[in-house]
């Protein structure tokens, strides 16, 4: 049972990072839709550099390394280029996709490395993601960095006659955000599940994007939606656990899922937005162009 | 120009402004020239100087290259050719950063604020003391002891988009003088105010100047108010300088006719109509906002053939509301609408089509036009549920293009052909065509948002003329404007709107312009002349 | 900025002509060739020659270019699965989800006449009807999910459609695998074969599904630029306030343009599972041809949503998938070559979005001003 918590808690931490990342993308008005994408290279080319040098610390910065390049590259694309960036979004998933199966074919099967030691059961990663959340929203919400980047998502032109340099400050964006992807996926290749398979991530970025949707833009229900969803995803892997023999394991893979469609209906509900005071930030997807 | 580069930068920020006479040149514009693609020349040589202490208009209308100036003096754009200097110095502004930085702050017209921000949060924007971990109880205290200073009144923690016009207005101000701004340009100031607001401003304006600030308003076509506030007026028309003198040496009617070149007659004519039976009856409806506010409150009226019902007020006091909730693109609350005797309360859009109503939005280029779609298809926006051009789901593209063309012809719309995008128009023909397509359609209600709002005069008369023309065919016509004089010329019936309610209905013979102010402004009171 | 003496400029178009908008979707695939040729030059080959055994092998060889029709047959359902939606501005991504459960359906129409057993208790012909209807109407309730959830409570169709392909990827294991209704007899974890009553018949050799691509492709292509409705989708995708404010319901065009784009997918699964001679069963592989599904996102995107460039597209990149992983094996290149393929051309594709928005102007700079600058 207590290896059941610590799972949930570990696969939180992954949807935590890659959603902190996009959340502050998205807070600066860049949907990166991507991110899928992003997590499949950090998986991939972190489990591969780490399986090369045997360093996993290697392996985690190569993963944060090509996370920037693909952060930089949607940036180059949504903001330089001002390309749809649902457009962009989806090419850079489809890049990663396509990109990674070819890559890692030949390095299919396990890491074949030490596992990653952990404190109290529990992998440091897990306590880091907390200390990210608290330090993101700490930052987004009492500091001018913050300020300056819920400015440029909710009113770039604002920004601009403000004094700001709203392309500048939207690169940071994408750049961390791309960084956080990268590494939720090392984190993901390299700890959580390290068997490299074709698609190994499940669509684990989409839903760390819908869990963004979720939090309504606020790092502590970003977290919150984060260990719910590792909860369920553990439920719906080990049934037996609690539903002994009820239905093929089949069916229970889905349940995450359709779990997922359900949380992201009841959240797009008028009654829940209004409940909570949800806003957009009113220029995300939006792009910007001086006057 | 390299010199005059090295020359600039924040070191001098600091000084430059330090032992400043009144009556000294602080702001001096040399040749500005801007020339679009395309070749339009926006700007055409354009100098003038303005001197500490004194408050110096610039008039013109759309079109006249006033925005364009505005942009360059603030670094949003840079000029083809010309110099701005800042107290001798010249200088080159490649953002509004170096503007800022420079002294210069700006004030828009169109609110250049953060709805969801508070009003400090709105203020510290870009301001070096919002580096690193923002202090807010210090900024507060700073800022208030500003706003006090020129007699404003600013409650730091609300929300900008609870604020009225004149709030917002305020803020700008108040955060342009936090920055340390020393000459303020003001765009349009009084274009959202009620005369209240109005008047407080000009006192605060008075205190700025003792100050040793140089403010410059642009104005387009208030002419009283460039009278009451200006020393000095510099007047604009197709991008160059017509004219300039000092205010005391100027009547209205000496600015009215510069300006637009040629002797001003106001001679829009509006015959005598005698109303028939009523076309939309309103009782008691209610609707909310975006936010989720109750916005529009218990509004009841009649409008009859052959009437134009003209909704005044200043922006935000409901018109808005009641016009989408009118047409069905707002979910009422609470009360009944009827067209021609039948309840559309809920109807959905395409029977309120059909059934011979008729809109034309305020967002043009967002709601009542497709900017990618060709003059063709946007006209099919009102036809393409129509029988003429309808035949078993099947579009007449080609009836379509008639219809097009006549509208062009009629409507005197400029374009290359019926075939390009609609994005491709100037604001005044986009406006005549959404006006031509949906009059097209001989509706038995218009309603008409913010119609002439932004065009320049010639298409401003013309839309004013084609609502005429409709209530003359018999159709009933309501008119949301937020210019007093356009209202009080068209419309038969005149319901001021304060707060999401109408004051009170009146007809427009009887109607005094400064009565209807004093109803918009909320000061209005039953028993008072 | 300015270089040697001219000034360069990029100003913002308002529109592309036709045929200007055709050679950068041209020029884009060109570059996404030369990007890819990387991979081949890695692998110390000759791009230029690989290429041409690609093309070769799926355009000029008799084997190859059955493959290749089968797979353009694929992609064009995909393709149009995602167009339609694409023309209403929103993203469907739910190809794999649609036409897993396309095929699922056609399989059980076989199933319920006692089909697993090799005999069928119904003709041909009405059986093979049957089966395109349920493969269709199973496509489209998929789609439709997505389609009603983002029209009644504006729920995000990407996310939506995107897990909707993992619940259904399951369903198809769960049917044809561990003893599910529909697995082979011999248990070798595929479904049971089609009897020869339930396969589609060939026409010159090639499955009859080849006919209804292009009897799509004409449907398609007269629903948007004559019909009323297709009008509407296209308002509706352009602006959706405006399309609001002429009366289109936004709920009813969400609905419909994924009920359309899930029946064209579900044909799509339809036509792989059960058309394509020597194929008749879902194979184990089958997550392999929901993936492939994506490749009709480009297309759809580099033909700009046009029915009749998509079907060169789909051409083009169904013989270079087939080509490629011809390629693979030939020359010892890691498995997913084609998927590779998919990625480099689509990060290609949207890098030359960024002509269809601003144009590169050059023009001679005067000496005096260069000096100044």
């Amino acid at each position: 049972m207590l290896a059941f918590f610590i799972r949930s808690l570990e696969a939180a931490m992954i949807f935590t990072f890659a959603g902190l990342g996009e959340l502050v993308d998205q807070r600066s008005g860049i949907l990166n839709v991507g991110l899928e994408g992003i997590m499949l290279f950090g998986a991939t080319l972190g489990f591969i550099a780490a399986q090369e040098t045997e360093s996993y610390l290697i392996g985690f910065l190569v993963g944060i390394g090509i996370g920037a390049l693909l952060g930089l590259l949607h940036g180059f694309f949504s903001i330089t280029l001002g390309v749809d960036q649902v457009v962009s979004g989806m090419g850079v998933w489809i890049f990663g996709f396509g990109m990674t199966t070819y890559i890692g074919s030949s390095h299919t099967g396990p890491l074949g490395m030490e596992r990653l030691p952990t404190w109290f059961g529990i992998s440091p990663f897990f306590f880091l993601s907390v200390v990210l959340v608290v330090l993101v929203w700490f930052v987004l919400n009492r500091t001018g960095w913050g300020l300056n980047i819920r400015s440029v998502g909710e009113q770039p032109s604002v920004a601009e006659v403000s004094g700001l340099k709203v392309a500048r400050i939207r690169y940071l964006c994408v750049i961390f955000g791309g960084m956080m992807a990268g590494f939720a996926g090392a984190v993901y290749g390299l700890y959580y599940n390290p068997v490299w398979n074709y698609n190994f991530l499940m669509g684990w970025g989409f839903i760390s994007l819908a869990l963004v949707f979720f939090s309504m833009w606020n790092p502590y229900l970003l977290l919150g939606g984060a260990v719910l969803f590792g909860l369920l995803w553990q439920v719906s892997l080990n049934p037996q656990m609690f539903f002994p023999g009820l239905a093929s394991r089949y069916i229970w893979r889905m349940v995450p899922f359709a779990m997922t469609i359900l949380v992201l209906i009841l959240i797009s509900s008028k009654w829940f937005r209004s409940r909570w005071g949800a806003t957009t930030p009113e220029a995300l997807g939006k792009p910007y162009h001086k006057e | 120009m390299f010199k005059a580069r090295k020359q600039e930068g924040i070191e001098l920020h600091g000084d430059i402004w330090k032992h400043i006479q009144p009556g000294e040149v602080v702001l001096e514009a040399r040749g500005i020239t801007k020339r679009y693609p395309g070749g339009v020349l926006a700007n055409d040589h354009i100098d003038f100087k303005i001197r500490a202490g004194e408050i110096h208009a610039i008039l013109g209308e759309n079109g006249a290259g006033k925005t364009t100036l505005m942009s360059i003096l603030f670094g949003l754009l840079q000029p083809d050719e010309g110099e701005i200097y800042v107290r001798g110095l010249p200088v080159r502004f490649r953002s509004p950063e170096d503007a800022i930085k420079m002294g210069i702050g700006m004030v828009h017209q169109h609110r250049k604020l953060v709805p969801a921000h508070t009003v400090m949060e709105n203020i510290l924007l870009g301001h070096p003391r919002s580096r690193g971990v923002i202090d807010v109880k210090t900024a507060e205290e700073e800022v208030v002891a500003i706003a006090e200073r020129y007699g404003f009144k600013i409650d730091p923690r609300a929300r900008v988009w609870q604020l009225t016009e004149g709030e917002k207005q305020v803020v700008e101000i108040v955060k342009a003088l936090y920055r340390g701004a020393k000459i303020l340009i003001l765009d349009e100031p009084t274009s959202a105010l009620t005369p209240v607001e109005t008047e407080r401003l000009l006192e605060s304006i008075e205190t700025m100047t003792q100050d040793a600030l140089g403010v410059v308003p642009f104005i387009t076509h208030k002419l009283p108010m460039v009278l009451a506030i200006s020393d000095e007026v510099t007047i604009l028309r197709r991008g160059r300088v017509v004219d300039r003198l000092p205010t005391a040496e100027a009547t209205e009617q000496i600015l009215a006719e510069r300006m637009v070149g040629r002797p001003v007659i106001f001679t829009l004519q509006k015959p005598p109509h005698e109303p028939g039976q009523p076309v939309l009856q309103v009782e008691g409806l209610s609707a909310r906002n975006n936010k989720g506010v109750l916005a529009l409150k218990n509004v009841s009226f009649t409008v009859r053939e052959g009437e134009i019902l003209g909704i005044a007020g200043v922006a935000g006091n409901g018109q808005h509301e009641l016009a989408e909730t009118l047409f069905g693109l707002r979910p009422a609350e609470s009360g009944r609408v009827q067209f021609l005797g039948q309840d559309v309360t809920h109807a959905p859009i395409l029977d309120r089509w059909k059934m011979g109503m008729g809109y034309t939005p305020a967002e043009r280029t967002e709601v009542g036009s497709i900017g990618d779609f060709s003059l063709v298809e946007n006209v099919a926006m009102n036809y393409y549920f129509d029988e003429r051009y309808n035949r078993a789901g099947f579009l007449d593209y080609g009836g379509l293009r008639q219809l097009t063309e006549q509208i062009i012809e009629e409507f005197d719309v400029a374009t290359p052909g019926p075939d390009v995008k609609i994005q491709t128009l100037s604001g005044g023909n986009l406006q005549k065509v959404i006006m031509g397509r949906v009059l097209s359609r001989e509706p038995k209600l218009v309603i008409a948002n913010l119609p002439a709002q932004g065009l320049d005069v010639g298409a401003t008369e013309f839309v004013q003329r084609k609502l005429l023309e409709a209530r003359a065919r018999d159709a009933a016509v309501i008119l949301i404007s937020e210019d007093l004089d356009e209202i009080l010329a068209l419309s038969d019936w005149i319901a001021p709107m304060y707060e999401g309610e109408i004051v009170k209905l009146l007809p427009a013979a009887a109607a005094k312009k400064e009565v209807v102010g004093a109803m918009i402004a909320g000061v209005y009171k039953e028993n008072e002349p | 900025m300015s270089l040697a003496g001219y000034r360069i400029r990029v100003q913002r178009r308002a529109s592309v002509p036709g045929w200007k908008a055709a050679l950068f979707s041209v020029l884009a695939i060109l570059f996404g060739l030369i990007l890819f040729s990387l991979i081949f030059i890695q692998a110390k080959q000759n791009p230029l020659e690989v290429y041409r055994q690609i093309f070769r092998y799926a355009f000029f060889n008799e084997y190859g270019l059955g493959l290749t029709i089968n797979r353009f047959i694929f992609l064009a359902f995909a393709s149009y699965a995602f167009i339609i939606p694409f023309r209403a501005g929103l993203w469907n991504i739910g190809m794999p989800g649609q036409l897993y459960l396309g095929a699922l359906a056609a399989f059980g129409v076989v199933y319920a006449f006692g089909g697993k057993s090799g005999q069928v208790s119904i003709a041909s012909g009405p059986l093979i009807v049957l089966m395109v209807v349920a493969a269709m109407v199973a496509g489209a309730l998929v789609g439709g999910i997505a389609g009603f959830l983002r029209g009644k409570w504006n729920v995000n169709e990407i996310v939506v459609t995107m897990m909707l392909n993992f619940i259904l990827f399951y369903l198809v294991s769960f049917m044809i695998k561990d003893g599910g209704p529909f697995m082979n007899l011999g248990g070798r974890g595929e479904s049971f074969e089609l009897p020869d009553a339930a396969r589609a018949p060939l026409i010159a050799g090639y499955p009859y599904t080849l006919v209804l691509v292009f009897l799509f492709m004409i449907a398609l292509q007269v629903l948007f630029a004559r019909m009323s409705l297709g009008y509407q989708i296209r308002a509706f995708g352009q602006s959706p306030p405006a399309a609001r404010y002429a009366g289109i319901k936004p709920f009813r065009i969400s609905v419909l343009v994924f009920l359309l784009g899930g029946a064209l997918a579900g044909l799509a699964g339809y036509h792989y599972f059960a058309a394509v001679p020597g194929v008749y069963k879902i194979a184990r592989t089958y997550g392999y041809f929901g993936d492939l599904s994506f490749y009709g996102l480009i297309c759809g995107l580099i033909s700009l949503g046009n029915p009749i460039a998509a079907l060169f597209m789909a051409l083009l990149f169904g013989g270079l998938s087939i080509g490629g992983r011809y390629a693979q094996g030939k020359l010892h290149l890691g498995f997913g070559v084609d998927f590779a393929l998919m990625g480099v051309l689509m990060i290609s594709l949207v890098a030359f979005q960024f002509f269809y928005h601003y144009q590169i102007t050059f023009s001679r700079v005067p000496k005096s001003r260069a000096l100044a600058d």
